[in-house]
C-alpha cells in the first residue's frame, strides 16, 4: 500500500464503530523501516486538533477504512516529520531528489521502498530521517 | 578519488547528521600549516541571523564531504573551537592572497581558492588562481584564472606557495579540467541513484 493512498482514510473505531477522524500523516521510523505512528486529524470543528494513535493500536488497514482496536493516545508524541516530499541525502553528502511516496505493508507497518524524483530506493538503504532530509547508504 | 570542490564554495554548505538534522552550516575551513589537508571546519548557526557557533567540527568527526552537505555521524563529535583552530589556520587568514611562485623561480599569480577532494580523504589537491600575464598568455582582455594542481611537494614559506614549475604547466581551465589532469571523472550532477 501507498502512503498516499492512507492519507485521507477514515479511522475507525472498532469498539462502538466511532469515527476518530481522517490520515494527516503516517510517522516512519527510518532505522527500523517501520510506521510506528499514525497522526489523525479530527473532522469535526471543534474537535479538529490532531492528535497521534500507536501502530501497535491500528487493527486492520483497508482500502476504505483503518479500523483501530483502541481510541488511546500516544503517551510520547514523535517528532512532526513527514517524509512525503522530503530531500533525499545519501551518506556521502550529495542530494538525491525528494521522496514521492513510500510503500508499505499494511499488515506489519513494514516498508518495502520508497519512491523519489530520481528512482526507486529499496528499504533497507534508510538510514534517517530527520528535520533537513532522509538519509540513505550508499551503494 | 572524489570529486573535486573550491573550499569557498563549502561556506554555507549545511552540516547534517546521519539522523536527518541539518545541525550547523559551514562557515569556514581550517588548513594545516602545510596546506595539505583540511584540518576542520567552523560553523555558525543555520539561521539567517544566527551568529558563529562557539563549537567546530573537526576533520575526523566527518562522515563525508559532500556536493551538498557535510555528514557527520553524530552531534557529540563537535568539539570547542580553539582546539580546531590549534593545529591549522582558517582559510581566510592566510592561504586566500598568497603568491605563487614555482621552484624555478617565476611567479604565476595568488591564490583565489582552495580546491579539496571530497568524501572522506580532506586533502587539498590544488588552488584556483589568479595567474599573471606572463604566465598564461594570449588576449589582454582575457580572464586568466587557471586551477594549478597542488602537486605532492609544496613549500610554504610566509605566505608565499612554492610549487614544482612541472606542476605549475600543468594548468587547468576549470574543476572539469583539473579533475582530468588528476585522473577523477568530475560527477555528473544530476542522475539516477548510485
Amino acid at each position: 500500500m501507498l502512503f498516499s493512498r492512507l492519507v485521507g482514510l477514515p479511522v475507525v473505531s472498532l469498539a462502538g464503530g466511532a469515527e476518530l477522524g481522517v490520515v494527516r500523516s503516517p510517522v516512519l521510523d527510518a532505522g527500523s523501516g517501520l510506521v510506528t505512528h499514525l497522526r489523525i486529524r479530527g473532522r469535526l470543528r471543534p474537535a479538529r486538533k490532531e492528535t497521534v494513535l500507536a501502530w501497535d493500536a491500528v487493527h486492520a488497514v483497508g482500502p476504505e477504512a483503518v479500523l483501530v482496536r483502541s481510541a488511546v493516545r500516544s503517551p510520547v508524541p514523535p517528532p512532526r516529520l513527514d517524509v512525503l516530499g522530503r530531500r533525499v541525502l545519501t551518506e556521502t553528502g550529495d542530494e538525491r531528489g525528494t521522496v514521492l511516496d513510500v510503500v508499505f505493508d499494511p499488515s506489519t507497518g513494514r516498508v518495502l521502498a520508497l519512491f523519489t524524483t530520481h528512482g526507486e530506493l529499496p528499504a533497507h538503504r534508510l538510514l534517517g530521517l530527520g528535520d533537513y532530509a532522509l538519509v540513505v547508504r550508499a551503494v | 578519488m572524489h570529486e573535486p570542490m573550491t573550499v569557498r564554495s563549502l561556506t554555507t554548505r549545511p552540516v547534517v547528521t546521519l539522523g536527518g538534522d541539518a545541525v550547523a552550516q559551514v562557515k569556514d575551513t581550517v588548513l594545516d600549516a602545510g596546506a595539505g589537508h583540511v584540518t576542520g571546519f567552523t560553523l555558525s548557526g543555520r539561521g539567517l541571523l544566527s551568529g558563529a557557533l562557539k563549537r567546530a567540527l573537526p576533520w575526523p568527526a566527518v562522515h563525508s564531504l559532500g556536493h551538498d552537505a557535510v555528514m557527520i555521524r553524530d552531534l557529540r563529535d563537535l568539539t570547542p573551537a580553539a582546539v580546531v583552530m590549534a593545529g591549522g589556520e582558517a582559510l581566510r587568514s592566510r592561504v586566500l592572497g598568497a603568491r605563487v611562485v614555482t621552484d624555478a623561480g617565476t611567479e604565476v599569480g595568488t591564490v583565489l581558492d582552495v580546491v579539496v577532494e571530497g568524501g572522506t580523504g580532506g586533502r587539498v589537491v590544488g588552488f584556483r588562481i589568479a595567474a599573471r600575464k606572463a604566465f598564461v598568455p594570449g588576449s589582454r582582455h582575457r580572464r586568466r584564472r587557471v586551477y594549478v594542481p597542488r602537486g605532492e611537494t609544496l613549500d610554504v614559506c610566509g605566505r608565499t606557495l612554492v610549487i614544482p614549475a612541472e606542476t605549475a604547466r600543468r594548468a587547468a581551465e576549470d574543476l572539469r579540467d583539473l579533475a582530468a589532469r588528476l585522473g577523477v571523472s568530475h560527477a555528473a550532477r544530476k542522475g539516477p541513484l548510485p
